[in-house]
């Protein structure tokens, strides 16, 4: 059997669509459920400290980009970084929470948008974490030697799932009229955009580039019921049979089964479960915080921030405060593409040295799950 | 790293682990399923009732298994266990506020899980100095600071119970805000110290395992 091979992440891109969209215009895009102004955005925004973010519409509501051609845009961007062309590429490893399509799969779609010839692909769906898992397969099938230029893409349009047709005339608008307050809550959590990365086997001369010590994913699907979730009620969403596809999609609509929803109260435990498999990593040795340089860490508003360091200090597993780099406030909560879109960002702003260690944790709040990517500067 | 972190690093993990096991209970299903009965409610006092009241006294035993060395360490478990020896009668007082008789609860049975519970309980606070047993406080006094407020909140809202039927439950959530940094302080009295350190974190992980079998055995 041959070597496995040391893998770089050799260039990220980024695409977001349409200008930076501020707080008190973000319903002239999403829509108001039933005509009236939503009565917890405000909260929202309070809670998640996100000021400016990316949607794919334009004033009038007209979709600007479909998800595959956001990433199809990442893709490029994150080539042309890597300063390739795409006729190098030869494995597509793509991810988002939900495609264009029901199917077939987004590496398909964003293939089809991105042009480059046949190419092996991967499809990924599941939530935020779904960027690593992508990136898991990009980097194993470049490390094994199947590939020597393979992109990992990952991205959301969420912002269409948050559109009045999603609620109206279901059972989560009561007979006032009002949405459900913890399905209003999260359409002010989650916006819109795409990023990649480019893996290859060798570290391009005179820059730097990002060596991948190791992706460890974590699911804890076992113990938990979705905490975000399409596809069924609140109260049917722990039954496999209850999921829409056997009410089929107009009796699900009505009651409540396709929009997309999130368990508040379940988070709260689920982000004990995180910090849980988290310190199981610095007990093991696996995570060193004291060795990170930078944290890169995708969380989904500034107040679980906060909860989270606390309990971090108290335990040694904390990594300071001057270590972290975040763009949330600027570009909001964009699910799977959050990861790409920061680390593309982190790049470019200089703030890298040879050497220094990046650490990128991505936790998803789907079912329970956590990824962990680390990674080592070279050059 | 001290000592102290490195042990409170591994209880936070036992505890989060012992969090997925509780959530994989069929009682604690239900509960956060929504499907959660009266008679569910009930059981689960009359189960915490039992533990409850052991709970103070093995505090009590293990303070007076601890010597002149560790007299502060004895204080607090003292003071622990008075303020906590009552709370039984709360458990009984939401029991009957739920509609049930006192001395149904009163009479009841430990299962499996709550026998196992006591008796490791009991004989672990027998042992001279049984700072191990800091490892229980961490998992008992977890679920009165997290899992309590939480549960109450869920039984509140499958129920259609008044307030008095609930008090222990939210009770306790209010009550144990300084949890973290109280136990820290009761860490310092016995570390660093790499065999109690030990016996901490495995007393921890034994007590977990069998309040999850309290747990498990409500609805066998």
């Amino acid at each position: 059997m041959p070597e496995l091979r040391p893998v770089y992440i050799t260039g990220a891109g980024a695409f977001l669509p349409g200008e930076p969209i501020g707080v008190e215009a973000m319903e002239d895009y999403l829509g108001r459920v039933g005509g009236r102004d939503s009565r917890m955005g405000r909260r929202a925004l309070r809670w998640n400290g996100v000021e400016t973010r990316h949607y794919a519409y334009d004033r009038e509501g007209r979709p600007t980009h479909s998800n595959a051609q956001m990433c199809a845009r990442a893709v490029a961007a994150a080539l042309e970084d890597a300063r390739l062309g795409r006729e190098d590429l030869t494995f597509l490893a793509a991810a988002t929470t939900q495609g264009d399509l029901l199917t077939p799969g987004h590496a398909s779609a964003v293939h089809a948008e991105l042009g480059a010839g046949p190419l092996e692909i991967a499809s990924f769906q599941s939530v935020c974490g779904s960027s690593l898992m992508a990136a898991k397969a990009a980097w194993l099938t470049v490390r094994a030697g199947e590939h020597d230029v393979a992109v990992a893409a990952a991205g959301e349009f969420s912002s269409r799932w948050f559109q009045p047709a999603f609620y109206e005339g279901t059972a989560l608008v009561d007979e006032k009229g009002r949405l459900r307050p913890d399905a209003d809550f999260l359409r002010f959590t989650l916006s819109d955009g795409a990023g990649a990365i480019v893996l290859e086997p060798e570290p391009p001369p005179r820059r730097l580039s990002l060596r991948v010590e190791f992706i460890d994913l974590v699911s804890l699907a076992d113990r938990f019921d979705p905490c975000m979730w399409a596809g069924s009620t609140f109260d049917g969403r722990a039954d496999p049979l209850a999921a829409w596809s056997f009410a089929g999609p107009a009796a699900a609509h009505a009651a409540g089964g396709v929009a997309l929803l999130q368990d508040f109260e379940l988070l709260k435990r689920v982000i004990r479960a995180w910090i849980g498999v988290y310190l199981q990593k610095v007990d093991d040795g696996r995570i060193v915080p004291g060795e990170i340089d930078h944290l890169l860490c995708h969380y989904s508003a500034r107040s679980l921030r906060d909860e989270i360091v606390s309990l971090l200090e108290a335990t040694a597993g904390a990594i300071p405060e001057v270590k972290w780099f975040s763009n949330l406030a600027r570009v909001g909560n964009i699910g799977s593409a959050s990861i790409w879109v920061m680390l593309a960002e982190f790049l470019s702003s200089g703030r890298l040295k040879a050497g220094e260690k990046v650490l990128c944790i991505v936790p998803e709040s789907g079912r329970a799950f956590v990824g962990f990517m680390q990674l080592e500067a070279v050059g | 790293m001290s000592a102290t972190a490195d042990v409170l690093r591994q209880l936070a993990i036992v505890f989060a682990e012992f969090e997925g096991r509780l959530e994989q209970t069929p009682l604690i299903r239900k509960l956060s399923r929504g499907r959660f009965a009266l008679a569910d409610y009930q059981a689960f006092l009359i189960s915490l009732r039992q533990q409850v009241k052991d709970g103070a006294l093995w505090m009590s035993r293990a303070a007076s298994n601890i010597d002149e060395a560790h007299l502060e360490l004895r204080s607090m478990l003292m003071r622990h266990a008075v303020t906590e020896h009552r709370d039984f009668r709360l458990l009984e007082a939401d029991f009957v506020a739920t509609g049930g008789e006192l001395e149904t609860i009163r009479g009841a049975e430990k299962n499996i899980g709550s026998e196992a519970l006591s008796a490791w309980m009991f004989h672990e606070a027998s042992k001279p100095n049984p700072f191990g047993l800091l490892g229980a406080m961490w998992i008992i006094e977890g679920l009165g600071s997290i899992k309590a407020a939480e549960w109450g909140a869920l039984v509140k809202r499958s129920l259609d119970q008044p307030d008095e039927a609930v008090r222990f439950l939210l009770y306790h959530g209010e009550n144990d805000v300084d949890h973290i940094s109280e136990f820290q302080a009761m860490l310092d009295l016995v570390l660093p110290d790499p065999q109690t350190a030990a016996r901490i974190v495995k007393t921890a992980r034994v007590t977990a395992r069998l309040y999850a079998l309290q747990i498990e055995e409500i609805l066998a």
